[in-house]
C-alpha cells in the first residue's frame, strides 16, 4: 500500500510535465490561431482585439499557469471554434467512449481469453491454427480496414448490425469488435503462450498424477499460474481505449473523445486539443496504477515484499 | 492503429514498470551477461529453430532490396500518369491495375515501400540512439539527473501515442520530417526505459565493479561494458518498433494529417484508394497486403530475436 | 463568399470511400418508411455556429431558420430570378442610391415577437459593428457603414426605420448588385430583443437563436446530429417537409452506404469521389440523380509577383500547357463545362464571345517559353491545402504533369488550412488551385472579389498589376445602365484573362446529388451550394 501511495504521487510531476509539454508544443505553431478562426474577411483590428480577449498576448508562463489554475478547478478553457466549455465537451462525449471501450475490452478479454485457452489445449490443431490466424490479422491489419471491412460486410451486406452508432448498446457491438479485436489477439496470443510454458511445468504433472481430470488441470492450476501478466494487460487495454479509439469512432460516427480530438485537429482548436489530450492522458496514468495495483494484489512475491 | 501500437509499447516489450519491480529479472540478467556464445551464434541458432523468423528475415531483406532498386525495379516512374488509362484492373501490362491518375500501383508500390520502410526504420534508429544516451547516463549517474530523464520518459510514455502524434503533426504541419520527429519523440522513451533499467542493475555487478577498480574511466564503462549488455533487448525493441511506425502512419494518413501527397507512402496509398475498396479492390488491398507482410515479418522476426537473445524480455 | 466554395469542394469529398457497393445496390429500404414528413440527411462535419454573422463555413442551418429580404428563385430554364421574401414591395430612386422597402405584414419570429423595421436595421447594424463579424463585405454599400465598422459611429446612417413596416436604404453610391447581396445567406434577419437577450448564446444555444423562417432547431446534440421542426408561427406556406434529421457522418463512405441502405435521402456527391459516383450512382440510381448548375469557377491562380511568372508570355504559356479538358474528364468525370474567362456558365455577365479562345497546346507553349528566354524551363511552387478534397489534389498532381511536359518543374508544397490561408492572404504565394463559387448572381460578385483593387488582388496572391483596369473594375460598380455594365464586364474580363493572363481559368463543376425514392422533388440552392432550403423538398 505504502508502495502505490507512493507511485500515486509520483503521478504528480509526470502529470505536470505532459501539460507543459503539450502547452509548449500547441503554442509554438507557425500562423496565427485568430485569422485562421476568423477567416479573410476580418480586419487587423478584429484579430489584435481576439487576440487580446483569447489571453494570447499574456506571456507564456501567465499562460500557463492560468491553464494550470484553471484546470485543476476543471476549467480547461473554451473552444475557439465553437466557443463552448471544453470540459462539458469532453463530459458529453466521454459516455460514447466508456461505451465502446468497456464493450471493447469485454469482447478482447472474453475472445482473447477463451481462444487462447482453447488453442493452447488443441495445440496445432485446426482450431489453434484458425484462431492464430485471426490474432495475427488482428495484429497487423491496419484497424481502419479492419473496422471499414466489418462495417461493410456485417452491417451494410448482412444487415446484421447499424451502420453507425444510433445510440444503442446493440450499434455499438460492431464497432466494440473492430476496436477490440487487436487487443483480443495479442491476450489470444499471450494466453497461449503463458499457458503453454505452465503446461509443461513439473507440478501440472503432479496435478495430473494425482487423478484430476485433464479440464480442472488447466482451469486450476495452469491458467492460475498464467494469469499474472495477463490481467495487468487486460486493465493496460482497457485504459488505452478509453484514451480514445481515434479511427473506430469516425469510421462508425461516434461521437466520443477520440472525434473530438481529430475535430479539433481539423478545425486548428487548440483548446480542446489540448484538453482532450490532458484528459485522456489522466485516464492513461490512471490505468496504469489500476495495473500496478492488481499485478501488486495477483504477485504473491510483491505482494510478501510490500 | 492508435489501438495497436500503444498495447504493444506497454506490453509485449515487457511492461516496462514491471521490469523495474521484478526482482527474479536482475538476476536472468546476470546470468545472461554470463553467458558465452555471441549474438551471431544466437542468430544462428534462431535460424536453426526458428523458420518462421528466419523466412521473416528474408522476406525483410528482400522488400529492403525491393525499395532500395525501385528505380531499377519498376516498370513505371512513381508518378508517370497515363488519363486514359485510370483505374484499370490488373493486367501484364500493371501487375497490380493502376489508379485514378493512370498510375501503376505496382511502381508506386515499390517507391512508397522507401517512404513507409524509412518511417518505419529511420525514427525507430534515431529514438533508439536518443534512449541509449539519456538510458545509460540516467542508469549509471543516477540522481536528479536520472529523476528527471525517468520522468521525461514517463510523461512521453503517458499520452496516448497517436494523440501525441497529432499533437506533433498540429504543431509541425504534415510532412515526413514531422512525421519522424513524432515517431521518435513517441518511442524514444521506452528504449530509454530498457536501458536505463539494465544499466542499474549491471553497474553494481562484479564485473564493472573490476573495470572500476582498474581505473576504466565511466565513459569507457559505459560504451564498452554496459552497453554491449543492452544490445539484445534492443535489437528485439527495434524490431518491434519499425512496424508500429509503419501502422502509426497508416493511420495518421487515414485521418488525412500523414504524409501528403504526391509523396507516397503505403499509408496513404491505401487511404487514397480506400474509396474504391468495394469497386476496384486491388487498389486498397495491395499496400495493405504490403504493410501487413512487413508487420508480420518484423514481428515474427522479434519474437525469435527474442527467444534466443533476450529470454529476460519474455512476458514474465 | 469563399464561405460556400470552401465546404462544397474544398473539404467536399475529404475521404469519400466505397460508396461502390455497386452490387447490393436497389436495396430501397427507404420504402419501408412512411412518409411522416421527415427528412434525414448527413454532413460529415458539425456546423460551428447558427449565427451568420460569425461563421461563412455553413448555411444550412440559417437558410432554414431565418428569412431574408429577397430570395433567388431558380426557374426551370436554370435562369434565376430576384423574388420578395420578408419585403412585400420596394422601390428605387432614380440615381439608384435610395431604396424604399415595405415588410411583409405580420410576420412573426418562431416565439410570437414581430418582426419590425427596426429588426432590420439592428441586423446591418450588427453585420458592421460586430467585430468577430465576417459578412461586413455584404453591408458595406450602405451609407455610414464604414463608421460603424470603426466604431466611429454607433448608429448606422445609411437605414432609416419610416415606421413598423417600412424603411429607406440610403447608398454611399450607386450599386446594382445591391438587392442581390441582400439575398445572400450572410443577411438573414434577426430579431433585435431576440439576439440582446441571448447575448453570447446566440448562434450557440438552439433555443435562443430563432428567426422568422420556417423552420426551428429543436435539438443539436454536438458531432451527432441535430433536430429541426416547423416553426409554429411561420407565416410562409407550409412546407412539405416536417421534421428534419441531421447525423454527422465524418466518413463518407459510411454516408454513402447509409444512403444504399435507406438511412439518408439526400446524398451529397461532392463527399464522393466522381469514379465512385460514376459506377454506383448514376448506374443503380440514374433516375435519382439530381443535377445543379455551380455557378462558381475553379482557376489557377498564377503570382505575378513571383519571378518569372511576372512575364505576361509565361503565364500565357501556363494557360496553354494545362490539359483542362483532361482535368475534368479524368478527375470529375467530365461533370462539368470548361471556362475561359472569370464569369462561368450560367452567371450574369458570363460572354459567350470571352470563350473558346483558350486550347490545350503543349508545343505553342513551350514556344512561348522560349520566346520569353525559357527554353529549358524553370522552378516554381504549387501550394496545397491539406483540407483540400482529393479531387483538388488530383487536378493539381495532373497540372504538375502537364507544366512537367512543356519543361517545369513544379513543386506542389502541402500547408495546413490556417497556414494556407496566411501565405496567400500575405500575397507570397506563388500559385494554387481554388474554386470561387457565387454568393449572388452577378458578374461584381467575382470580378471586384479578384481584380477590384489592388488590394484584393494581393490578399488572393495574384498580384495582377494592370491599375488601370482594376479602377475600371470598381468603377463598373455604379454603371446603372445594364447593358452598358455588362459591356465593359465582357471587356475587362477578355483584358484580364486573355490579354494579361492574370490566371488559368479552369472550369465550373455541376454539384451532383441522389436522393432516395422517398423524395418527391428536390430544387437545389440556385448557385449549386452544398446547403439549401428544406422547403424546396417534397417528400413522396
Amino acid at each position: 500500500m505504502k508502495s502505490f501511495l507512493k507511485r500515486l504521487l509520483g503521478t504528480i510531476p509526470v502529470l505536470f510535465g505532459v501539460v507543459l509539454l503539450i502547452f509548449i508544443m500547441l503554442r509554438i505553431i507557425p500562423g496565427d490561431p485568430v485569422t485562421m478562426l476568423l477567416g479573410e474577411h476580418v480586419n487587423q483590428d478584429t484579430i489584435d482585439r481576439l487576440t487580446e480577449v483569447m489571453g494570447l498576448n499574456d506571456p507564456l508562463p501567465t499562460q500557463f499557469f492560468n491553464y494550470i489554475v484553471n484546470a485543476l478547478h476543471g476549467d480547461l478553457g473554451v473552444s475557439y471554434k465553437y466557443n463552448r466549455e471544453v470540459t462539458d465537451m469532453i463530459l458529453e462525449a466521454l459516455p460514447y467512449t466508456i461505451k465502446l471501450a468497456v464493450l471493447a475490452a469485454l469482447f478482447a478479454w472474453v475472445i482473447g481469453l477463451v481462444t487462447g485457452i482453447i488453442s493452447a489445449v488443441r495445440q496445432n490443431h485446426l482450431a489453434d491454427r484458425l484462431f492464430m490466424g485471426f490474432s495475427l490479422a488482428g495484429v497487423s491489419i491496419p484497424i481502419f480496414m479492419t473496422s471499414l471491412f466489418l462495417q461493410y460486410f456485417l452491417a451494410f451486406k448482412i444487415k446484421l448490425f447499424p451502420l453507425t452508432e444510433n445510440g444503442s448498446l446493440y450499434s455499438m457491438i460492431l464497432p466494440a469488435i473492430a476496436l477490440g479485436w487487436n487487443s483480443a489477439g495479442r491476450i489470444a496470443r499471450m494466453t497461449r503462450s503463458n499457458l503453454l510454458e505452465v503446461l509443461q511445468a513439473d507440478y501440472i504433472d503432479t496435478a495430473r498424477a494425482k487423478g484430476l481430470r485433464r479440464n480442472a488441470v488447466i482451469v486450476g492450476h495452469a491458467l492460475k499460474n498464467s494469469m499474472l501478466p495477463i490481467v495487468t494487460m487486460m486493465a493496460l487495454q482497457l485504459s488505452s481505449m478509453l484514451s480514445g479509439a481515434v479511427i473506430t469512432e469516425s469510421v462508425f460516427a461516434i461521437p466520443g473523445i477520440g472525434r473530438l480530438a481529430t475535430t479539433a485537429i481539423s478545425n486548428r482548436d487548440m483548446p480542446v486539443l489540448q484538453g482532450t489530450v490532458l484528459f485522456t492522458t489522466v485516464i492513461v496514468i490512471a490505468g496504469n496504477l489500476l495495473a500496478d495495483l492488481l499485478y501488486s494484489v495477483l504477485d504473491p512475491r510483491i505482494r510478501k515484499e510490500a | 492503429m492508435a489501438e495497436h501500437d500503444f498495447f504493444r509499447k506497454q506490453n509485449e516489450s515487457g511492461t516496462p514498470q514491471n521490469i523495474e519491480q521484478n526482482a527474479a529479472s536482475e538476476e536472468d540478467l546476470l546470468g545472461q551477461i554470463g553467458e558465452k556464445d555471441g549474438i551471431t551464434d544466437k542468430l544462428r541458432r534462431m535460424c536453426r529453430q526458428n523458420k518462421l523468423a528466419a523466412f521473416s528475415a528474408a522476406v525483410i531483406l528482400i522488400i529492403l532490396l525491393m525499395a532500395v532498386f525501385a528505380p531499377v525495379i519498376a516498370p513505371y516512374g512513381e508518378a508517370e500518369q497515363d488519363l486514359l488509362n485510370r483505374l484499370q484492373a490488373p493486367s501484364a501490362a500493371h501487375w497490380l491495375g493502376t489508379d485514378e491518375l493512370g498510375r501503376d500501383v505496382f511502381s508506386r508500390l515499390l517507391y512508397g515501400a522507401r517512404v513507409s520502410l524509412s518511417i518505419g526504420i529511420i525514427p525507430s534508429i534515431i529514438s533508439l540512439l536518443i534512449g541509449i544516451l539519456l538510458g545509460l547516463t540516467a542508469g549509471y549517474f543516477g540522481g536528479w539527473y536520472d529523476y528527471i530523464v525517468m520522468r521525461l520518459a514517463d510523461v512521453m510514455l503517458s499520452v496516448p501515442s497517436l494523440l501525441m502524434a497529432m499533437v506533433v503533426m498540429y504543431t509541425l504541419g504534415s510532412s515526413i520530417t514531422s512525421l519522424f520527429i513524432a515517431l521518435i519523440i513517441v518511442d524514444w522513451a521506452s528504449v530509454a526505459r530498457v536501458v536505463r533499467s539494465q544499466t542499474l542493475s549491471l553497474k553494481e555487478s562484479e564485473y564493472v565493479e573490476a573495470a572500476r577498480s582498474i581505473g576504466v574511466g565511466r565513459f569507457t564503462i559505459m560504451i564498452r561494458h554496459i552497453l554491449p549488455n543492452c544490445i539484445p533487448s534492443l535489437i528485439v525493441l527495434f524490431t518491434l518498433n519499425v512496424p508500429s511506425a509503419i501502422l502509426s502512419e497508416s493511420s495518421l494518413s487515414f485521418l488525412g494529417i500523414g504524409v501528403q501527397p504526391p509523396a507516397a507512402s503505403w499509408g496513404l496509398i491505401v487511404n487514397q484508394a480506400k474509396q474504391f475498396l468495394f469497386t476496384q479492390p486491388w487498389l486498397c488491398l495491395a499496400p495493405c497486403i504490403a504493410i501487413m507482410i512487413v508487420v508480420l515479418a518484423f514481428n515474427f522476426l522479434g519474437d525469435g530475436l527474442r527467444d534466443v537473445l533476450d529470454p529476460y524480455m519474455k512476458d514474465q | 463568399m469563399k464561405k460556400i466554395s470552401r465546404r462544397d469542394f474544398l473539404k467536399g469529398s475529404a475521404s469519400a470511400l466505397a460508396a461502390s457497393v455497386m452490387f447490393g445496390s436497389g436495396l430501397n429500404a427507404a420504402a419501408e418508411e412512411g412518409s411522416d414528413g421527415t427528412l434525414y440527411i448527413a454532413w460529415t462535419s458539425d456546423m460551428q455556429t447558427m449565427d451568420v454573422h460569425t461563421t461563412s463555413s455553413n448555411y444550412q442551418i440559417p437558410l432554414n431558420i431565418f428569412d431574408r429580404l429577397f430570395e433567388i428563385q431558380l426557374n426551370d430554364d436554370g435562369s434565376t430570378e430576384l423574388v420578395n421574401s420578408l419585403v412585400e414591395d420596394y422601390t428605387v430612386s432614380e440615381d439608384g442610391l435610395t431604396y424604399e422597402f415595405a415588410l411583409h405584414e405580420g410576420v412573426l419570429f418562431s416565439d410570437g415577437t414581430p418582426l419590425t423595421s427596426a429588426d432590420v436595421k439592428y441586423t446591418f447594424t450588427r453585420m458592421l459593428a460586430l467585430p468577430e463579424s465576417v459578412q461586413t463585405d455584404f453591408a458595406n454599400a450602405i451609407a455610414g457603414s464604414d463608421e460603424v465598422m470603426e466604431g466611429t459611429a454607433e448608429e448606422l446612417t445609411g437605414i432609416e426605420v419610416v415606421d413598423d413596416t417600412h424603411f429607406t436604404v440610403t447608398l454611399s453610391e450607386p450599386f446594382a448588385g445591391f438587392l442581390y447581396q441582400l439575398a445572400t445567406p450572410s443577411c438573414c434577419i434577426y430579431s433585435e430583443s431576440i439576439v440582446e437577450a441571448a447575448g453570447d448564446d446566440y448562434g450557440i444555444d438552439p433555443a435562443l437563436t430563432i428567426g422568422t423562417g420556417p423552420y426551428v432547431v429543436t435539438s443539436w446534440d454536438h458531432d451527432n446530429s441535430i433536430i429541426l421542426d416547423l416553426n409554429p408561427n411561420y407565416w410562409g406556406e407550409t412546407p412539405s417537409v416536417t421534421h428534419v434529421e441531421i447525423s454527422i457522418i465524418p466518413d463518407a463512405s459510411t454516408m454513402s452506404m447509409m444512403f444504399q441502405s435507406g438511412e439518408i435521402d439526400i446524398l451529397d456527391c461532392d463527399y464522393l469521389d466522381s469514379s465512385v459516383v460514376e459506377s454506383t450512382y448514376k448506374t443503380a440510381y440514374a433516375d435519382q440523380i439530381v443535377s445543379a448548375n455551380r455557378l462558381s469557377i475553379t482557376y489557377f491562380m498564377l503570382n505575378e509577383n513571383v519571378e518569372p511568372l511576372n512575364d505576361v508570355n509565361v503565364r500565357k504559356a501556363i494557360q496553354m500547357a494545362v490539359d483542362r479538358e483532361s482535368i475534368l474528364t479524368s478527375v470529375y468525370s467530365g461533370e462539368g463545362t470548361i471556362e475561359d474567362g472569370i464569369f462561368p456558365t450560367g452567371l450574369i455577365g458570363h460572354s459567350e464571345e470571352n470563350q473558346g479562345w483558350l486550347e490545350y497546346d503543349p508545343e505553342g507553349a513551350k514556344a512561348l517559353l522560349e520566346e520569353a528566354g525559357y527554353a529549358d524551363g524553370f522552378t516554381m511552387e504549387i501550394s496545397s491545402d491539406e483540407s483540400a478534397s482529393s479531387g483538388v489534389l488530383l487536378v493539381l498532381q495532373i497540372i504538375q504533369q502537364n507544366l512537367a511536359d512543356v519543361g517545369i518543374t513544379a513543386e506542389i508544397v502541402s500547408y495546413d488550412e490556417a497556414s494556407w490561408l496566411a501565405l496567400r492572404k500575405s500575397g507570397e504565394m506563388c500559385s494554387f488551385v481554388a474554386t470561387w463559387t457565387a454568393d449572388y448572381n452577378d458578374p461584381d460578385n467575382f470580378i471586384y472579389t479578384f481584380f477590384g483593387s489592388a488590394d484584393k488582388s494581393l490578399i488572393r496572391s495574384g498580384n495582377y498589376y494592370n491599375t488601370e483596369v482594376m479602377e475600371r473594375v470598381a468603377a463598373a460598380r455604379a454603371i446603372v445602365d445594364d447593358d452598358e455594365r455588362l459591356a465593359e464586364y465582357a471587356a475587362l474580363e477578355a483584358q484580364i484573362v486573355q490579354e494579361d493572363a492574370a490566371w488559368v481559368p479552369l472550369f465550373s463543376r455541376t454539384h451532383l446529388f441522389v436522393v432516395s425514392d422517398r423524395v418527391a422533388s428536390y430544387t437545389p440552392h440556385w448557385a449549386g451550394y452544398s446547403d439549401y432550403s428544406f422547403v424546396g423538398v417534397t417528400l413522396a
